[in-house]
């Protein structure tokens, strides 16, 4: 394992000078008020030190202290990933709460929004309400509000738009970054001095997708530009039932396809089964049988289509056309995929952005965690139909989500665990269940998409060692003495943990 | 008695989602008049005011969590970040993991001290004074002052309704208790006082001296069982007996609670009371947290805990809860002439005055601050007066206004935009003015 310092009162002086005593904290309780370990990360180490910089220019200085001193820095933006921005690794080292560094700009001509790490999903769409309307920043669609726009698209999350747009990473037009050297440079346009962020390629190659999905474990991210999209105000949501994952999946595809027109239009798609309704629920509080759900006009599966038009009469003609590719498919598949009847409530509910629709998985049994994964669009039936086998062999409620990607190309599955988290035992269960399911997707070709440092990770890159080694070498030559937190993606392993490593048996 | 350990799995619902540092948390979209009070607003009196994550409820959650687990030992330190709060509620109005955020701070600040830690200066001065035989009150003013205020009946057994007046009514703001001894007069409630009556220990259980709380929770009981009805003027007394006592005894009341504004809208409601007497004025309203959030939130409480399906039911209990918030604006629209306005931030998702969970004893610069926030709020509706009915909350506002008001003589600048002008009154007084 890598060999990191302690962080020393002489270490905490220093940051006190950079930030002022205001915004350095080394309090125990303070620091374990972060450690929020769950939700989609269970492994998480307490941090030594809490800081709250304001600029870049701190970021800068407190990278260069820390790489001095040999300690491992972690950022954390909103923090709504979970354990996934805590620090990972022993000593916990330096946490940097970026919420401080909330400066937003916009640039409606160029569309498009320059963020700071800590400008959150729910103060941007306040803003845009009233200054932009016809705008809207890419929020991730169903994170609570307190998430960040940068952390979403540094996540490459999944956004109000991406079922248009894809991934979020993909609204990025430029980086500005700060390395542990303390330098710190622009990616795309922006890359030259005085440029606006308008051409994410830039004037070179682009390494942005090193920062990307690398969890902070590259470099600091200071600031983004990210792609604003038009917000027309003709919206709705159409959902369509069915008695399998594979035909509520295969007209979703059949829309997807044509790519354009109302296909653009349907920015969001996703879907899911009735535990998805159910585990919303205390478990004791809650009917647990299909029969109540079907009585409430719930189907077993279902998928919806979120539109946005600019004149009703383009909505009306989307819809239109998504339930006649509906009826196609009913008649070639001998099939019924009933639409459902919305009630103007739940349409509205649905509609809104930010929201909480997935907190409440906290209630069925008081522990939940969201496992991510990508596979081809057409696939993602056969992996949600393993998964809901694979949960309830292990005893989990087959709770599921699933939402396209650019247009059908890509499917994000998401199995929501939902757990007693005081049951004994229930942790390595969870790591069992991840195991054999992590084993057979890697099989078929599927990747995890926010991976556990210790199950995703090394089954992963012990089947992409290339892609692992490259990864190392970039990582080493943008943080020689890998001190920015090594990511979930545990690179490279040997900063992470003693046991072997992905590349054993070379 | 509860305790933390009783909450261990509802504490475990945290997902660390962070909404709970918001007021409209859940509503993106609400319309306001400007981009500041529009959606939704970072709204935790004690984060807002800190910032660290530890000073929001969404890592109190978290704090709690390692001290249940055993990896946060009890200290000073920790009890002073834990205490730093207003028990305002607004965090468990968030939360749809129905996360009963505020019990859990109580529980926890109750847990820390009795693993051994002082209870912070200001808060252990209060708990003392509470105990002292000829004090019994928080503020060190004489017992044998405590009906100093009252020329009507006094200590008479044969009554079936008795106004428990409170510390702050008895000692600091006993015009308000004559306002309501006046009300309940003219709506033909005959009410006695007793001399003995002694701290509610709302002040005392918020700050996590259970045991200090316990003894005063059993001689208030004890004290006045035999009555059928106990009227109240404060929203902090009132919440205590109504959702704290039964709780913490484990007993149901032996008696019912009314607070005054609860029989004024009950008159009002059934058509047996009008008032005449306008007021000219254009006026705002600030919802108490103890008598508005909180048992508001007690009601949906009640009626989840009797569901076995929050599916169909929590819409009920969302109901319920919101006809609880709409009882002072009932009373207020009774008044003829008024121009009222609401703030923005109202009802469940109401912006504390920052005085409450002994806040303003031990950390006089959250309140002020919290305070400021909410005249400015109040200001921004162009009202000329801001209504409440807490002493707390009528203390701190007017804290507030009067710096406001020092600052613009210092300054000469003019400070009326956030709030200088502010007429601060309770609305008890403002009844017992308007009625015959
Ligand atoms: C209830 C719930 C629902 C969710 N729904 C969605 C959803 O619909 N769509 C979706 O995409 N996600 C969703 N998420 C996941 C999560 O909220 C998002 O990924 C979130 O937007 C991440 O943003 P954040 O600001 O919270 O990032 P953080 O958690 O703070 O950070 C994310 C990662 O980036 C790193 N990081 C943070 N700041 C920087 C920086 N400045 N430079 C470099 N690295 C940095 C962190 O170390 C961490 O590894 C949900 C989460 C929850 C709890
Ligand atoms: S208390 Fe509730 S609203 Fe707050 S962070 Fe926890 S789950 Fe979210
Ligand atoms: S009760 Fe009020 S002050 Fe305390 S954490 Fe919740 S919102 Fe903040």
């Amino acid at each position: 394992m890598v060999e990191y310092n302690k962080v020393t009162d002489e270490v905490v002086k220093k940051l006190v000078a950079i930030c002022g005593e205001k915004y350095v904290t080394d309090s125990e309780p303070l620091r374990y008020s972060y450690m929020a370990r769950g939700i989609m990360g269970l492994e998480a180490v307490l941090p030594e030190v809490v800081i709250r910089p304001a600029n870049t220019e701190e970021i800068r200085k407190i990278l260069m202290v820390a790489n001095d001193n040999l300690s491992p820095v972690t950022p954390a933006a909103g923090g709504l990933s979970g354990g996934f921005a805590l620090p990972a690794i022993e000593p916990g080292g330096i946490l940097m709460d970026l919420t401080r560094m909330n400066k937003m700009e916009v640039d409606t001509e160029n569309r498009v929004m320059i963020v700071e790490p800590g400008v959150r999903c729910g103060d941007a769409w306040r803003i845009f309400k009233k200054k932009w309307p016809e705008w809207a920043p890419p929020i991730p669609d169903g994170a609570p509000p307190g998430a960040t726009i940068l952390g979403d698209a540094i996540e490459r999350g999944f956004s109000l738009v991406t079922g248009r747009y894809g991934p979020q990473a993909d609204m990025i037009m430029g980086l500005e970054i700060v390395l542990p050297s303390g330098e710190l440079f622009r990616t795309g346009s922006w890359a030259l001095d005085g440029a606006k962020a308008f051409y994410r390629w830039g004037v070179g190659p682009n390494p942005d997708g090193l920062f990307l999905g690398s969890q902070g474990s590259m470099g600091i991210i200071t600031k983004a530009a990210v792609k604003i999209v038009p917000h027309p105000h003709f919206k709705t949501i159409v959902a369509y039932g069915g008695d399998s994952w594979e035909h509520i999946i295969e007209p979703a595809w059949e829309i997807g396809k044509y790519e354009m027109g109302i296909s653009d239009n349907t920015v969001m798609v996703q879907g899911g089964n009735w535990p998805l309704v159910m585990t919303r629920w205390p478990k004791s509080n809650v009917p647990l049988d299909y029969k109540f759900y079907e009585k409430i006009g719930i189907d077993e599966y279902w998928m919806n289509s979120e539109v946005w038009a600019h004149s009703q009469e383009e909505l009306d003609f989307t819809l239109k056309r998504i339930d006649e590719i509906y009826k196609d498919y009913e008649v070639k598949k001998k099939t019924v995929c009933k639409q459902q009847q919305l009630h103007p409530k739940q349409i509205a509910s649905r509609l809104k952005k930010p929201n909480l629709i997935a907190v409440p998985y906290g209630l069925y049994e008081a522990g939940f965690l969201f496992i991510t994964w990508y596979c081809p669009w057409l696939e993602s039936s056969k992996m949600m139909e393993e998964y809901c086998a694979a949960m309830e062999n292990y005893g989990f409620p087959p709770t599921m989500w699933v939402a396209s990607i650019d247009h059908a190309r890509q499917a994000i599955v998401m199995p929501i665990l939902c757990f007693d988290s005081s049951e004994p035992g229930i942790y390595d269960k969870i790591r069992e269940f991840n195991i054999e399911t992590t084993k057979s997707f890697l099989k078929q070709g599927w990747i995890n998409y926010r991976p556990d440092p210790f199950v995703h990770a090394p089954l992963t890159f012990s089947k992409s060692k290339e892609y692992y080694r490259m990864l190392v070498k970039f990582r080493k030559v943008l943080d020689p003495n890998l001190i920015l937190h090594p990511g979930r993606l545990a690179i490279p392993w040997a900063s992470v943990t003693d046991s072997p490593s992905p590349l054993e048996g070379e | 008695m509860t305790s933390l350990e009783e909450l261990r799995k509802i504490n475990a619902r945290c997902i660390h989602c962070r909404a709970c540092q918001y007021a409209y948390s859940n509503e993106p979209d609400r319309e306001g008049a400007d981009e500041e009070y529009t959606g939704m607003m970072l709204s935790c009196p004690g984060g807002n005011f800190y910032g660290w994550e530890g000073y929001f409820n969404s890592g109190r959650m978290w704090m709690a969590r390692a001290f249940l687990e055993g990896d946060l030992k009890p200290s000073q330190e920790m009890l002073e970040v834990v205490e730093a709060c207003t028990t305002c509620g607004l965090c468990a109005e968030q939360c749809t993991n129905y996360i009963d955020t505020v019990d859990i701070i109580e529980e926890l600040r109750a847990a820390i001290i009795e693993s051994g830690v002082e209870p912070l200066k200001r808060h252990k001065m209060i708990g003392d004074r509470v105990l002292e035989e000829d004090k019994r009150n928080p503020y060190n003013d004489p017992r044998s002052d405590r009906t100093a205020w009252h020329d009507g009946s006094v200590d008479d057994k044969n009554m079936k309704v008795a106004y428990y007046v409170g510390c702050t009514g008895a000692y600091r703001q006993q015009d308000v208790a004559k306002h309501t001894a006046s009300i309940l007069k003219k709506l033909g409630v005959d009410f006695t006082v007793l001399t003995e009556e002694v701290c509610c220990g709302s002040p005392i259980l918020r700050t996590g001296q259970k045991d200090i709380f316990k003894i005063v929770m059993k001689e208030n009981l004890e004290m006045f069982e035999n009555y059928d009805l106990l009227v109240f003027s404060c929203a902090g007394c009132y919440r205590t007996f109504k959702v704290d006592y039964p709780r913490q005894s484990g007993k149901p009341l032996p008696f019912k609670v009314a607070h005054t504004l609860d029989i004024v809208y009950d008159l009002i409601t059934e058509g047996k009371l009008k008032i005449e007497k306008p007021y000219n004025k254009k006026v705002t309203w600030h919802d108490p947290c103890h008598t508005i959030r909180h048992i508001g939130l007690a009601i949906e409480k009640a009626i989840l805990e009797k569901s076995d399906n929050w599916l169909l039911d929590s819409r009920k209990a969302a109901k319920a809860k919101e006809a609880w918030y709409e009882r002072p604006r009932e009373v207020i629209r009774a008044i003829p002439g008024m121009d009222f306005r609401e703030m923005y931030r109202i009802k469940g998702n109401s912006f504390c005055c920052g005085a409450g969970g002994g806040v303003k004893t031990q950390f006089p610069e959250v309140a002020n601050d919290t305070a400021r926030e909410r005249v400015k709020e109040a200001a921004a509706t162009g009202a000329e007066v801001l209504l409440t009915s807490c002493p707390f909350c009528i203390t701190n506002f007017t804290d507030a206004v009067n710096a406001l008001k020092k600052e613009e003589e210092e300054t000469g600048k003019d400070l009326s935009a956030v709030g200088s002008k502010l007429e601060i009154v309770e609305l008890l007084q403002l009844l017992d003015e308007l009625l015959d």
